[in-house]
This record gives C-alpha cells, structure tokens and sequence, in this order.
C-alpha cells in the first residue's frame, strides 16, 4: 500500500500545477480551470488523511470542495460568457479597469 | 407704567418685524403706514410716559435676559427724566422723518427693507435711549451699528456706497471694542451692570480708574458720534438715502455717543483729566468740522461735517461738566439739523438728484418758497443768531466753559467761540450759494426745471422749522426772562449743571458776544459768498489753493488713514497671504504632499490591473508565508 | 500489498502526466479531454484509497458536468480560445522574447519553490513514512456519518449551490449579458448542481 507521503506529496504537485496553470496562462477558461485542478488536489489530500487517521471527516470535506466546486464553476463560467459579451475577450489581461 | 414703555420701544419693533416678515405680500401702501405708525405710536407712548413719569426716576425690569452664576442681565429700563426728554426727541424727530420718507422714496424698488431697517433703527435707539442695564445698552448700540451700515449702503449696488457703509460700520466697531472693555470693567468693579447702580456707587471709584473710564468711554462715543479722530465715516455716510442722513444726524445715531457719556457722567466726572481730554476732543473737532465745512461743494458733506462740528459742542458740554446745556444742544440740534437734512432733500429730489451747491441758485428760492423759509429758520438756528434755538443752547454751552475751572478751560472757550463765528460762515455760505444768485454751470433745459417735492415733504418741514427757532424756550436763561424749565427738570439727574448763580455780567455779556459774533459771519458770508460773492467759486483763488484743498479733504484725515492704518494693514496683508500663505505654508503642504505622491506614483505601477499580476502576488504571498513559516519550524 | 501500490503509483503517473498535458494545451478542447482522463484517475485513487461513494461523485461531477460545463462553454464562445497566445506572444512586440520569459518563466520558478517548500515540509514530518492499510467506509456508512455529524454544513453547501444557481440565472440573463446563448449551459448547470447535491 502507498506510503501517506506519497499521496500527500501528489497532491501538493497537483496543486502547483493547478496554481501555474492559473498564473501562466491567459484564458479566462484555463484560470477557472486551474482552479478546479487546485481544489481536486485539496480532495486527494483530504481523502489520505482520512484514511491515514480513520475518521470518516475527512471524506466529509471531499463533499463540501465538490459542491463550492460546482458552484464556484457555475457563477465563473456565467461570469466569463458575460464578460465576453460584454467586451468580446476572454482574455484575462483585457480586463484591466482595476488600474490604479 | 410698565406697559407704556414696553409698548414705547415695542412698536418700532413690531413695525421692523412686520416689513420683514410680510412687507413683500403686502401693498406698499400698508408698509409705508405701518412704518410711519409704529414710530407715531411710539412717539404717542413716549409722550404719556412723559407726562405721567413727573421727573421721577423709574426702574422697571421686563424680564431677565440671561444668566450667569452672579452674573444676570436684564432687559430693564431706566425712565428718568434725561431718558424721557431723549425718547421724546428721538420718536418725534423720527415719525417726522418716516413721513418724509413716504414721500422721498416713492419710486424706489427698495422700500420695505428701507422702512424695515429705519424702524429697527429707531428701536435701537430707543433701547439705548431707555436701557439701564448695560448690555441691553450694548444690543442698542450694536442695533444702532448694523441699521446704519444697513442704510448707509442702502443702494449697494453702486460700490462707492457699498464701501461708505462698510467704513461706518468698521469706525464705529473701533470705538465699540473700547465700550466693551468699559463694560467688562465695570462688572469686575462693580460687579452689576446697572447704569443706577454703576453711577449711585461711583464714588468708590479711585481718581485713576475714573480717568480710564472717562478714557475708555470718550473713545467709544468718539467711534459713535464721529468725533476725531474716528470722525472719518459720517461724510461718507453721506451715501445713504437723505431721509436716512437727516436720521443718522439728528436723532438716532450720533448723539448715541453723546448720550452714553451723560448717562454715564458720574462715572468720570471725578476726573479732570478725563474731563480736560472730552473738552478738548469735542473743542477740536468742532473746530475741525466747520473748517472742513467751509469749503464742501457738496449740500449734504457740508451738512455732515456741520454734525461733527456741532456734536464736538456736544462734548464740550459734557467736558464743561454741564450736562443740561449738552442736552439741550443736542435736542435743539436734532431739529435744526433734521430740518436742515430734510429741507437739503426737498433741493436734492427737485432737482433730480443734484447735490452739487453751485448747481443752484435763486431759482430754487422762486420755486421752492416752502423749503426756502424752513431752511433759513434751519441756518439761522445752526449760526445761532438770537432768538432761535441754537443760539440759547450754544450760549449755554460757551457760559459753562468760560465758568469752567482753569485757564485752560478759557483757551477752549476762544476756539469755540471762533468757531461759531466759522459756524455762521459756512452756514450762510450754504444758504446763498444755494438760494441766491445764479448757477456757476451751463444748464440743458431739461436740467432746469424743479421739480416741487410731494405736499407730505415738505409738510414735515414745518414743525421742525418752528421748533428750530423756538425751542429755545425750553430752557431760556433767566436773563430772558425764562424760567429754565430743563434746568429745572434735570436737576436731579447725577452731574447736571450746579453751576449755582450765573453772573448776569457774563451771561450778558455771553450773549452779546455770540449774537455779534454770528452776525458777523452772515455778513462775511454775504460779501464773500453771496450773490456777487468775491469766492462764490468752486475753488480758492491763486495760491489759496493748498488751503482749499487741505480744508476740502478735511485735513487729508482720510489719506492718514488710508496711508498709515489701512495701506500698512494691506501691505502685511498682502505679506502674509503672499509670502507666509502661499509661498510658506502652501508651498510647504504642497511639496509635502508631492512626497507621497512620489511614493504613490512608485506604488501605482503595482496596481496594472491585471488578473494574472494579482493572482502572482497572491501566490507570492503564500510562498512567502509558507517559507516564514519553513524557517520559523527549522526546517529550511 | 505490492499490487496496491503499484496501482497507485500507475495513477500517480496518469493524473500528474495527463494534468500537466492539459494545462499546456492550446485547443481547449484537448485540453478537457485530457483533465476527463485525470479526474477519471484520481477518481480510481478516491476508490482505492477507500471512498467509493466520493469516487463516483468524481466521475460524476468533475469528469462529468463541471468537465461537460466547460465543453459548452468552450464551444459556444467565439473560437478565441483555440488559438490563445501564451503571454508575451504578441506579433507587434519588439521585445517580446524577454517578456515572455518573465511572463512564464516567474510563475514556473515561483510554483518550484512552493514546491520544493512544501516539499521540505512534509519531509520533516517523522510520520510521514506511514504506511496506509487498505479500509473502506461504505456509501451506507458514511452517508449515515454525514447526515449525523454534519447535517448543518450539508444544508449551507446546497444554500451554496442554490445562491450559484441564482447568480448563473441572473448573469446569463437576456440582455444583461451574452444574451441567448448563456442560456444553454445554464440548465445544464442546474442538472450538476441538483445531481451534486444528491
């Protein structure tokens, strides 16, 4: 059976790899999905713990990050449509009103 | 009793009120006659007061205003027979002023705050004239202050008028912060602020502190009634509507000042410094204004500078030690110089507002018989030729300080006496210039025709024209014949006149002298100014002419002030604003702020705007804290 | 035990392969095809690490309609998504090399020192050499478990997808947005989330 480190430690890279994808890349799309990549690899984490422990907690949480997951693509997604019918991108950088 | 005085300073009152709340729904009708109602009606209170007061002295308290700790002012009045004399001059002068007035500002936009302001100022007057508490007083006074300004800049829109009412105000605010210490001490004195109380008590009063009262309150009767060297505003006053001039003059607003010191005499009477230095301010400036009198080319400046001349025999009077004469000019004066004022508009309104005195001429006495007669009874009263009423109370004002203590009282007298000779002059100077002989000017056609003044203005002219001449009966010398009734009546008022037996050698002889006197400066007049006047001009021949200029700027006291009060005052202003303001403090908060701008402007680039610049620092941060955090558990 | 952890480092190897793959796809729709296949993976590893119920709701919810959801909205937006240039990629920058390789290369340095940070930490941990034993909590179990421990936080989750549900419905709505075309994905949206919930 998996050491729990190994498993910790993929989720950790899984999570890097979600917060790269977020800050490399341009789309809108690919941002929310680096999003989602990061909060699967919270699941993994979460998921071996509880195994590691045997508490049943654990798995409880997986629940709660799956349903903010699907909420939080929900309104994203309805954001990024809006958005793009609003100014035509879905460029990340053409959003740029914020500058001071 | 109560009710009668309430009632006395209530109307005017309630009149103000009235203009100002619904004079603007109301016709002008009804404005004009419950202006002119609320001062008759107030004139009819002061006469029943009058009548039923007796000479006595009365104290009634309204009610209290405020207080303090031990510290309580109350709206009280004091009705004593200088009090009721005083409130009887100042509503008769003023109902006949108000019904002038209907008719002068007939066509003016301005009427219901005209009649709003001349009724509040009335009141003010009255309050002044009544209070015995003496910050009651201090709301009269200030009333007095604001109503003038109010009037004076009456016709704001022209600047030149707007600055003359802001000069009166400024003047008399110099001589309303001397009032107010006055008033300060006097509570940390006398801990009351009663005039009864004050001037029954003012014996405790050390010789040096009555001479700094007597200071103190010359200076605020100084800023009041335009003695010098505060005398710089009533010329310019001058700006106002004439009916408000004739106010300003004759009843409301300069004898304040006068009146002040006799209400206040005990309080320096024990001082002959203080007396010395009253005597001789209202000597020279007597002096000073019938100078400056001689040579105005304006009816109404040669009129104000008479004003400041005769309120300098006003405080004369008061420096004498002889209130009752004091008083007595001051009310004889209220109605040959409203006469005077009233009669100088009838000639201003007829001839369409033309103020200049060579204009004019013997036209005016064809045209005008019913001023022309009410304005030589004014003159000759002003020169105080035998019998009018300026000659008894002139007299009685010479006699007092020729008796009075000290050689130096005698020097006064010489000067005054010369300046009633200087008086007569310039009177009849005006009087020919503008009723004989003919207009130095090239006249159009148009600007010929006079036009008559309405019936109620020059109806108004007549009681005053009367009383100019007799009123002199009120306190005919007993060398006449007369019983002294004011003498009389006065006699219990604190420091009226105990001169005890006149000698009737000086008496005589006092009279002979002004009577010559007078007459001799008609005659002058007449030869120099009279129809085929020698200086029936403008100007002042040949190398005369620094002397006509000095006289006409009054001494150039205006320059004085304009060069070494107000020009310095400028100049620090302008150094402050300019060099400490903009170039000190501004320029120091500016370059402070340009600081943080710098910061700011470093800061700023970190804001781009962009998503993926944000979402690095968040990552930033997390590394940052997780590194933090690596060392904090040594294992980094 | 050998053949577990066999299994396990093999999907180790297909969800980081396949999740790196994706992230550095142009076309987007690769791009969700591949993260189908690592949510599939780390489904598998939600099974063998004992929790057969959330597995399912993996392949559920995240291969199935998150992934479907970003599909749809892939498709019907305009094709800018194909062709999406890596920062710095722009045909009129002069100095775009330069750029480009801070544009990348920061955030590519920064995720390795988080890493190798993180890394560290769990290195430290003495524990962290634990062997895991195989168990496994059945759906009955644990659906009893949650509806006992943690009934409150279940209804603020579905309040949660509710307040998603409104705020999608009024985003996409005609004429405030995109305007029809919002409206497709939205049901579909409402179907995961009712799915999610249940």
């Amino acid at each position: 059976m998996a050491v729990y480190g190994q498993v910790i430690l993929l989720g950790m890279m899984l999570f890097v790899i979600g917060g790269a994808c977020v800050l490399i890349r341009r789309n809108l799309i690919m941002i929310l999905i680096g999003v989602e990549i990061m909060l699967n690899a919270a699941g993994i984490v979460f998921i071996a713990a509880s195994l590691r422990w045997g508490a049943l907690d654990g798995q409880a949480f997986v629940i709660f990050i799956m349903a903010v997951a699907a909420a939080e693509v929900a309104v994203g997604l309805a954001l990024i449509v809006y958005c793009q019918g609003r100014s035509g991108s879905i460029n990340a950088d053409t959003y740029n009103t914020l500058k001071g | 009793m109560k009710p009668i005085l309430l009632l006395l300073m209530l109307f005017p009152l309630l009149g103000g009120l009235f203009s100002a709340l619904f004079g603007r729904r109301v016709s002008r009708w009804t404005v004009e006659r419950v202006a002119c109602a609320g001062v008759i009606l107030s004139f009819i209170m002061a006469l029943i007061a009058f009548d039923s007061s007796g000479g006595k002295h009365q104290i009634i308290t309204f009610f209290t205003w405020f207080q303090v700790a031990d510290f309580s002012v109350l709206m009280d009045v004091r009705f004593d027979p200088l009090a009721a004399f005083m409130a009887l001059t100042v509503t008769f002068v003023s109902s006949l002023i108000h019904i002038y007035s209907v008719g002068y500002m007939k066509h003016d936009e301005g009427y219901v705050r005209y009649f709003c302001y001349l009724n509040l100022f009335v009141f003010s007057m009255l309050v002044i004239t009544l209070a015995d508490n003496l910050v009651f007083l201090f709301l009269g006074w200030e009333g007095v202050g604001f109503c003038s300004y109010g009037l004076i800049g009456f016709w704001y829109k022209d600047m030149k008028n707007a600055s003359a009412g802001r000069k009166a105000f400024l003047l008399t605010r110099i001589g309303d912060v001397a009032f107010g210490i006055a008033i300060g001490l006097f509570f940390l004195i006398f801990n009351s602020l009663s005039i009864t109380y004050i001037n029954g008590h003012a014996d405790i009063l050390t010789p040096g502190t009555m001479t700094l009262f007597g200071l103190l309150l010359l200076w605020a009767a100084a800023g009041k009634s335009a003695q010098l060297p505060l005398s710089v505003w009533l010329p310019d006053a001058m700006a106002g509507p004439t009916p408000v001039s004739a106010l300003i003059h004759a009843a409301t607003m300069v004898t304040a000042g006068v009146y002040l010191l006799m209400r206040l005499f005990p309080v320096f009477s024990g001082s002959a410094t203080a007396m010395a230095f009253i005597a001789v301010a209202g000597t020279l400036t007597a002096f000073y204004g019938a100078c400056a009198a001689l040579m105005q080319g304006d009816i109404k400046r040669v009129l104000a500078y008479s004003t400041i001349s005769q309120l300098g025999y006003m405080f004369l009077a008061v420096g004498a030690g002889n209130i009752t004469a004091g008083m007595f000019h001051l009310v004889t004066h209220a109605f040959f110089k409203a006469l005077l004022f009233l009669a100088a508009g009838c000639v201003i309104h007829a001839l369409h507002e033309e103020q200049n005195i060579f204009r004019m001429g013997k036209k005016l006495r064809l045209a005008l018989p019913g001023v022309y007669w009410p304005f030589l009874a004014g003159a000759a009263a002003l020169s105080a030729l035998p019998p009018t009423a300026g000659f008894f109370s002139k007299d009685e004002i010479l006699i007092s300080t020729f008796l009075h203590a000290g050689i130096f009282y005698k020097f006064l007298w010489f000067i005054a006496i010369l300046t009633a000779a200087l008086t007569a002059l310039y009177t009849f100077r005006l009087f020919f210039i503008v009723f004989t002989g003919e207009s130095l000017y090239y006249e159009e056609e148009s600007e010929k025709s006079v036009e008559k003044p309405p019936p109620n203005m020059i109806a108004t002219l007549w009681p005053l024209g009367v009383l100019a001449i007799f009123a002199g009966l009120l306190n005919l010398p007993a060398g006449w014949g007369g019983g002294g009734w004011l003498s009389e009546y006065f006699l219990n008022i604190p420091g009226a006149a105990h001169h005890g037996e006149i000698p009737h050698s000086v008496e005589n002889g006092m009279a002979i002298a002004s009577a010559v006197i007078g007459i001799f400066g008609i005659i002058c007049a007449w030869f120099l100014y009279g129809p085929k006047g020698l200086l029936r001009r403008p100007d002042l021949p040949g190398a005369w002419g620094g002397l006509f200029d000095l006289l006409r700027e009054a001494f150039y006291l205006d320059w004085l002030y304009r060069r070494y009060i107000a020009w310095p005052f400028e100049k620090m202003a302008d150094i402050l604003w300019n060099r400490v303001d903009r170039e000190g403090i501004d320029r120091g908060l500016y370059s402070f702020a340009n600081t943080f701008m710098l910061f700011s402007q470093i800061l700023r680039e970190w804001t781009s705007g962009r998503l993926s610049g944000y979402l690095f620092m968040l990552f930033m941060g997390l590394t940052v804290i997780l590194c933090l955090l690596a060392i904090n558990f040594s294992i980094l | 035990m050998w053949l577990y952890s066999l299994i396990f480092y093999l999907l180790a190897a297909v969800i980081l392969s396949s999740t790196l793959l994706a992230i550095t796809r142009r076309n987007l729709v690769h791009m969700v095809i591949y993260l189908i296949i690592s949510f599939f993976g780390t489904g598998l590893l939600f099974f063998l690490l004992g929790a057969p119920l959330l597995a399912a709701l993996e392949v559920i919810i995240y291969a199935g309609a998150i992934m479907v959801l970003f599909l749809f909205i892939i498709m019907t937006t305009p094709s800018e998504g194909d062709q999406e240039k890596l920062k710095g990629e722009d045909p009129t920058c002069q100095s775009c090399g330069p750029i480009r390789l801070l544009h990348t290369g920061l955030p590519i340095l920064l995720a390795t020192t988080l890493l190798v940070v993180a890394g560290l930490f769990i290195f430290a941990d003495p524990e962290i050499r634990v062997a895991l034993n195989p168990a496994m909590a059945s759906p009955a179990v644990f659906g009893r478990f949650l509806f006992e421990r943690y009934w409150f936080p279940v209804e603020v989750a579905s309040f949660l997808l509710f307040v998603g549900l409104v705020g999608a419905w009024y985003l996409g709505r005609d004429g405030l947005g995109a305007g029809s075309m919002a409206r497709v994905p939205q049901s579909e949206e409402a179907e995961s989330e009712n799915r999610g919930e249940a």
